[in-house]
């Protein structure tokens, strides 16, 4: 593949066709260009010329300078843009120890803790449900020991109340006794009171039926 | 003839001036063979801040990460997540390969656009970002092809040249030319950008040096950025491609 990209890279010097017509034939790449030579003139030779010798040395430049851009180019740098050597395989094996090297540095020790974390953290959350299982355990404890607590008050309560009843009860049978008796008292002497008006009343009647009878009847 | 000398003078001059170096390399010889110094100088560059900030970010993990190994977390999960989308379950053993793809390219043009490599002089051609020359950008193309190759044989054996005459016969060559259309694309692509976007924004300095080139290299950092995810992206895709059977 290499060598069809180097075959594609000789248009690129299209210009320089004329001085070596087989180059794309020849085995090397690299192609020996045609240095510019530039001859040497002192200024003093520069200042010697006339100016008609230079319109029409303009003239002749003008028409030489669309032939320059190659020599330039050749006396500047031949550009190797697709330039293969031994720089890619050296790439190559650059690369393969890099990758080797940062899978020992990099990915393998730092997936591995991470990875150990990402457990780590699963394992934790699901330890953290359980213990949510453990409270549920204790609060159904608690609301046992309340209920416990709730029925023993009550009990209690109840306790004191029939207790409270009771005396109550007694207290009032107690009093209910004492009016009774009382009622009873005052009910026999309201008897005997009776009895004895009753006993006076009677004397009194026949008191007053004689009176009324020694009255009414003359005699 | 001086008037013509004196034209090319100029010429040369702006040239120079001009600081556009395209295609010059500092060549170092080793045996028979030309080297590009140049290129091998900034790759090393990049490799040594790659490891070293690993280094010091991962030396120690802490459960509750500090700033630099938070990053570098981040920067894992991001990989595992680009090779997960494009290569399925089994991306664990391509985590290396993808992520050092990816990070290498990326740490490549970033180190183009933002390391003042211009400060070092050499004798010969210019310090840039190695994904410039076509040499790199080749050579990891390559190892692209080899890897979704050795993913393809290591899962499928001698069943993954089925592939293709799937799903006809017909379509043969077309089948074996992706095998050559996948690595020249995805070493043009790199190379294209990243040189064309260095190139852009050393004319637009020459040109207006002040102001007008910044958007640009905005526009250079974001794409450096994006060629290296599609880099690494593309990668993942072809490998996953190679591994996933065909129903």
């Amino acid at each position: 593949m290499a060598n069809t990209i180097m075959a594609s890279t000789k248009p690129l010097f299209p210009s320089l066709s004329f001085t070596t017509p087989t180059s794309s034939s020849s085995s090397s790449p690299r192609v020996s260009l045609p240095k510019f030579q530039t001859p040497k003139i002192s200024k003093t030779q520069l200042l010697s010329l006339s100016s008609s010798t230079l319109k029409s040395l303009s003239l002749l430049a003008a028409t030489s300078l669309t032939l320059a851009p190659p020599s330039l180019a050749a006396e500047i740098e031949k550009a190797a843009l697709f330039d293969f050597d031994l720089t890619l395989p050296i790439i190559a094996a650059e690369f393969l120890i890099l990758m080797v090297a940062l899978d020992k540095i990099y990915y393998t020790p730092l997936g591995k803790f991470m990875d150990e974390r990402d457990a780590a953290i699963r394992e934790k959350l699901n330890s953290v449900k359980d213990t949510s299982e453990e409270v549920k355990q204790l609060e159904e404890q608690a609301a046992a020991v309340l209920r416990a607590a709730r029925a023993e008050i009550s009990a209690a309560l109840n306790a004191m109340k029939k207790e409270t009843q009771l005396e109550v009860e007694q207290k009032l049978a107690e009093g209910r006794k004492k009016v009774e008796a009382e009622l009873q008292e005052a009910l026999a002497n309201l008897e005997q009171q009776k009895e004895e008006t009753i006993k006076s009343l009677d004397s009194q009647i026949a008191a007053l039926s004689d009176n009324i009878v020694k009255k009414v009847l003359p005699i | 003839m001086n008037v013509l000398l004196c034209s090319i003078n100029t010429l040369k001059e702006l040239y120079d001036l001009s600081g556009v170096e395209v295609g010059q390399h500092f060549y170092w010889q080793i045996g028979s063979f030309q080297v590009h110094g140049q290129v091998l100088i900034t790759s090393w560059v990049v490799i040594a801040i790659l490891l070293g900030s690993a280094i010091i970010a991962v030396r120690n993990p802490q459960t509750i990460p500090t700033d630099s190994q938070n990053f570098f977390e981040y920067v894992l999960e991001f990989i595992r997540d680009v090779s997960k989308t494009q290569i399925g379950e089994e991306y664990g053993p391509w985590v290396p390969f993808i992520g050092t793809m990816f990070l290498f390219i990326f740490v490549s043009n970033w180190s183009g656009a933002l390391l003042p490599w211009k400060i070092i002089q050499l004798p010969h051609g210019e310090l840039a970002a190695p994904t410039n020359d076509i040499n790199t950008t080749v050579a990891l193309a390559l190892l692209t092809s080899v890897a979704y190759f050795y993913a393809g044989l290591s899962k499928k054996g001698l069943g993954y040249f089925g592939k293709y005459i799937q799903p006809t016969p017909i379509l043969l060559p077309i089948n074996i030319l992706e095998d050559f259309t996948k690595p020249l694309s995805l070493s043009f692509r790199l190379f294209g950008n990243i040189l064309a976007d260095e190139l852009v924004v050393v004319v637009l300095v020459s040109l207006v040096p002040l102001v007008v080139p910044i958007p640009v290299m905005f526009l250079g950092l974001f794409t450096s950025g994006i060629q290296a995810l599609i880099f690494a992206t593309l990668a993942a895709a072809y490998i996953g491609e190679s591994m996933e059977g065909h129903h």
